[in-house]
Parts: structure tokens; C-alpha cells; sequence
């Protein structure tokens, strides 16, 4: 046991610093978000228009939808979310703050596994408002634990790709306009996948396991091809 | 002036592929048998799987080639990357047409939104916008990075539309690699490959395979001249500048 423990000494404060530095990056995010307000409020204002507009589209028809809201669920978290992650990146470049992030001496993936984790926890603390809203306007059963636990795997591999897409394209002279065309397309596969999920969870009566685990299964595996290619490439998005 | 006149195996190349797409018309059209249930709408067949593979081929070399650029930062990777990806978007583009001119007789319909056509076509606009990301990075340096460093994240969704299919229930066929009970075209014709004149069939899809990489790394090489080009071409007017 003692050998165990004086052999892995080294690499155990490595990852313990590792760690600390994630920590710290979600630590700095949700203090800046805390003070300025900005991404979440925004990215709220957003949902909430964006939920009424489509409600008034098909206002005519709520049985379709009742039908659609699974959909209309993921485009709102995708919309939402681009705008979110842009504002993010935006503010680190006009205050010059992600150069000082970078000066740090910590390994780049563990700035960008904290900026991961810390935009996935803004906009999950976004789902947790819109889903009421969703239970309410379509009167689906949004509150299984299933459902939010599909709605967290699809958020990790949307922010997983959104986190490097955003720091490309603050720096690139179209900033505003590049990221939703460059993160929409790259994230539907996971939304795909995680709507055709939470829509098997509406009907009536629960799924049989057999007919959600292709879909649960993607993404995961969208999830995590993402966050490893993420970890591995992100040193090379924020370099100089 | 080095880069004027075709070189070698430039034009070696482009003869063979040019010759190859002749001969595998032919053998599709004379050479390999009328299917038992589609009869000849299943010819297409052999030009979609061949582009479709090819296709994936080129997205492939694109990620490897963007590997090696973040590696050794030589832009001649990067010009492979970029010419790659432009051959495979027409390639994606082939295979999206063909398969909606076969599906018409088919499956009674240009289109479906089905897990796979979905799913293509999102691939489509994921390296459509790679072409979006390189116009609008004004460094030289940077542009090569970004563009490399999206051409590794854009495969992803490559990997799951190959994914897609084997775990999603589809209307389209698996041909390679997969399970044939969700195939509701092509089942009939995989149980003819297996009878008297399936040989003739696999021989026409091998060709067509061979024919269209051909056709990709003639291309290819093509396309690196002309990049050259154009980079002399802007020596050129750096100096004239610099002479005015």
C-alpha cells in the first residue's frame, strides 16, 4: 500500500494540479458570469422570444406542437447556446483576460476542459429554466430523470465542440456570424440524436431500453470523440 | 516557371483515371448483370458506393493531412488538406444526386428524411462552412492551423454518420459492413451476389472503387500544381510591387 503510494506520488500531485487548474478556469468563469450577468441573461431573454415565436407559429395546430417540442427544445438549447458562448469569448478577448488565462503556467486541455465544464453548467442552468416552460407550454413529461439525463449528454457534446469552435472564431474578422454557421452543422448529429431520445420518452407509456440505446448510444460516442478531440487540438485554437 | 507543364505522373494520372471511368461504363452498363428485383435503375449503384467511399477516402486524407500540418507546420499538408476537401465536398455532392436519382424508382421519392440522408447532408454543410472558417481568417499561418484543426473536429461527423446507420434503424441499405435486415432495397440484390453472376457484380464495384480514387488522386496532384501556381503568382506580384 505504502509503495503503491511513494510510486505514484509524482503523477498524483500532476493530476492534482491539473485538476486544481480546471477548478480554477470554472471557478473564474462562474465569477465573472456571477458579476456581469451577461451570457445567461441573455441567452434566457433569447430562450424565453424564442419559445413564444415558435408557439405563435403553431399556435393553430398545439397538437403538432405538442408533437415538435422535442425539436423546438433542442433548437432553442443550440440558438441559445451559440449566443452564450459567443458573449463568453467576446468578453475574455475585449478585456485581453484570456491572455493572462493563457500566460498561466497550466496545460492548455485543462483551460479547455474548464471552459467545458463551465459553459455546460450556464447552460444547464438555462435547460433548468426552459424545461418548466416546456412542461408547461406542451404539457410533456420533461421531469423524467431519463429525459434530463439524455439532455446533459447531448449539452456535453454540443459545448465540447461549441468551447473550440468559439475560440477559432472570436479570432477571425466575422465573428458574430461564423460560429452558428460553423457549430450548428458540426453539433447536429448529437442534437439529432438526442432529440429522436427525449421524443421516444413522450409518449404515453415508457420506452423499452432496446429503443433507446442507438440513439444514447451516439451520443455518447459523439460526446466523446468530441471532448478527446477537443483536449487534444485545443493548445493549437489558442497559440502565439 | 517550374510549374507550367503538367509533370509525369500528373498526367499519367489524369490519362488513367480518364481511361478507367471509360472502361468501368462500359463494364456497368455491358459487362455486369441486370439485378433480379430492381432490374437496371440498380446501375447507379455502382457509381454511388464508389463516389460515396471515395468521398470518405478524401475526408480522410483531409484529417491526416491536418495532422501532419499541426505537426510539422509545412503549408505544403495544408494544401493537400484544402484540395482534399474540395474534391471530397463534389464527391459528397456525387453521392447525395446519385442516391436521390436512384431512390426516385426506389423508394418512390427524390428524398426522405431519413437517419442517413440526414445525416449526409449535415456533413455536407459541415465542410461547406470549412471553406466559411478559411475566408475569413486573414494570417496565412492562422488560416492553415484553424483550417487543419477543423478539418480534424469536422470528421467527427463523418465517424457518425458511418455510426448512424449501423445503430439507427434506416430505410437506406448497408452494403458494406453492416447488417442487411434493415435493407429494404438492396437485400434482394445482396442475395444475388451471392448466386451464379454475383462475381460479375463484385468485379464491377471493385473497378468502380479503383476508377474513382484514380480519379481523386489525379485530381489531387491537379489541384496541388494549381495551388502552386497561384502562390507563384503572388511572388510574382510581390515583386513587381516591389519593383513599382
Amino acid at each position: 500500500m505504502t509503495d503503491n503510494a511513494s510510486q505514484h506520488a509524482t503523477p498524483a500531485t500532476g493530476s492534482t494540479a491539473y485538476l486544481q487548474a480546471i477548478w480554477a478556469i470554472v471557478w473564474k468563469d462562474l465569477t465573472m458570469e456571477l458579476r456581469t450577468r451577461q451570457s445567461l441573461t441573455i441567452m434566457a431573454v433569447f430562450s424565453v422570444a424564442a419559445v413564444l415565436v415558435f408557439n405563435f407559429a403553431l399556435e393553430l395546430e398545439l397538437d403538432a406542437a405538442r408533437n415538435v417540442s422535442t425539436g423546438l427544445l433542442w433548437i432553442v438549447i443550440l440558438l441559445a447556446g451559440t449566443l452564450g458562448l459567443n458573449r463568453t469569448a467576446a468578453v475574455e478577448l475585449e478585456n485581453r483576460s484570456i491572455d493572462a488565462v493563457l500566460a498561466a503556467p497550466v496545460a492548455r486541455s485543462a483551460i479547455y476542459l474548464g471552459k467545458v465544464l463551465s459553459a455546460s453548467l450556464f447552460v444547464l442552468a438555462l435547460e433548468a429554466l426552459l424545461l418548466p416552460l416546456f412542461i408547461i407550454f406542451f404539457n410533456k413529461p420533461y421531469w423524467l430523470p431519463q429525459v434530463m439525463l439524455i439532455i446533459i449528454l447531448g449539452t456535453i457534446g454540443y459545448i465540447a465542440a461549441g468551447v473550440l469552435v468559439s475560440s477559432m472564431s472570436v479570432q477571425t474578422r466575422s465573428r458574430d456570424v461564423l460560429l452558428p454557421v460553423l457549430l450548428l452543422p458540426l453539433s447536429l448529429p448529437s442534437a439529432l440524436a438526442a432529440a429522436t431520445a427525449v421524443a421516444a420518452f413522450m409518449r404515453p407509456e415508457l420506452p423499452a431500453w432496446s429503443e433507446v440505446q442507438a440513439p444514447i448510444a451516439l451520443l455518447v460516442a459523439f460526446d466523446v470523440l468530441m471532448l478527446t478531440a477537443g483536449f487534444l487540438v485545443y493548445h493549437y485554437v489558442v497559440e502565439e | 516557371m517550374a510549374t507550367t507543364r503538367l509533370d509525369r505522373w500528373t498526367r499519367v494520372l489524369s490519362w488513367a483515371a480518364a481511361l478507367s471511368l471509360v472502361g468501368l461504363l462500359l463494364m456497368i452498363f455491358f459487362f455486369s448483370p441486370t439485378e433480379r428485383t430492381m432490374g437496371n435503375v440498380y446501375r447507379i449503384l455502382y457509381f454511388h458506393v464508389g463516389v460515396a467511399w471515395v468521398g470518405a477516402l478524401t475526408l480522410f486524407v483531409a484529417l491526416v493531412a491536418g495532422i501532419f500540418y499541426l505537426r510539422r507546420r509545412d503549408p505544403r499538408w495544408d494544401t493537400i488538406s484544402l484540395a482534399s476537401i474540395e474534391i471530397g465536398l463534389v464527391f459528397v455532392t456525387m453521392t447525395i444526386v446519385s442516391g436521390s436519382v436512384w431512390a426516385r424508382p426506389a423508394w418512390n421519392t427524390w428524398w426522405i428524411w431519413d437517419v442517413r440522408l440526414t445525416s449526409i447532408t449535415v456533413l455536407w454543410l459541415v465542410y461547406a462552412a470549412y471553406f466559411m472558417l478559411r475566408g475569413a481568417v486573414e494570417d496565412d499561418e492562422k488560416r492553415r492551423r484553424f483550417a487543419a484543426v477543423y478539418a480534424i473536429f469536422a470528421f467527427v461527423t463523418v465517424l457518425m454518420t458511418y455510426l448512424s446507420i449501423r445503430f439507427l434503424r434506416s430505410i437506406h441499405p448497408v452494403v458494406v459492413g453492416g447488417v442487411a435486415e434493415s435493407a429494404t432495397g438492396l437485400t434482394e440484390g445482396e442475395s444475388e451476389f451471392a448466386s451464379g453472376v454475383a462475381w460479375k457484380m463484385g468485379v464491377t464495384m471493385a473497378v468502380s472503387t479503383v476508377s474513382f480514387t484514380l480519379v481523386y488522386v489525379s485530381w489531387l496532384l491537379n489541384r496541388i500544381r494549381l495551388q502552386q501556381m497561384i502562390e507563384e503568382v503572388a511572388q510574382l506580384k510581390n515583386r513587381l510591387l516591389a519593383r513599382l
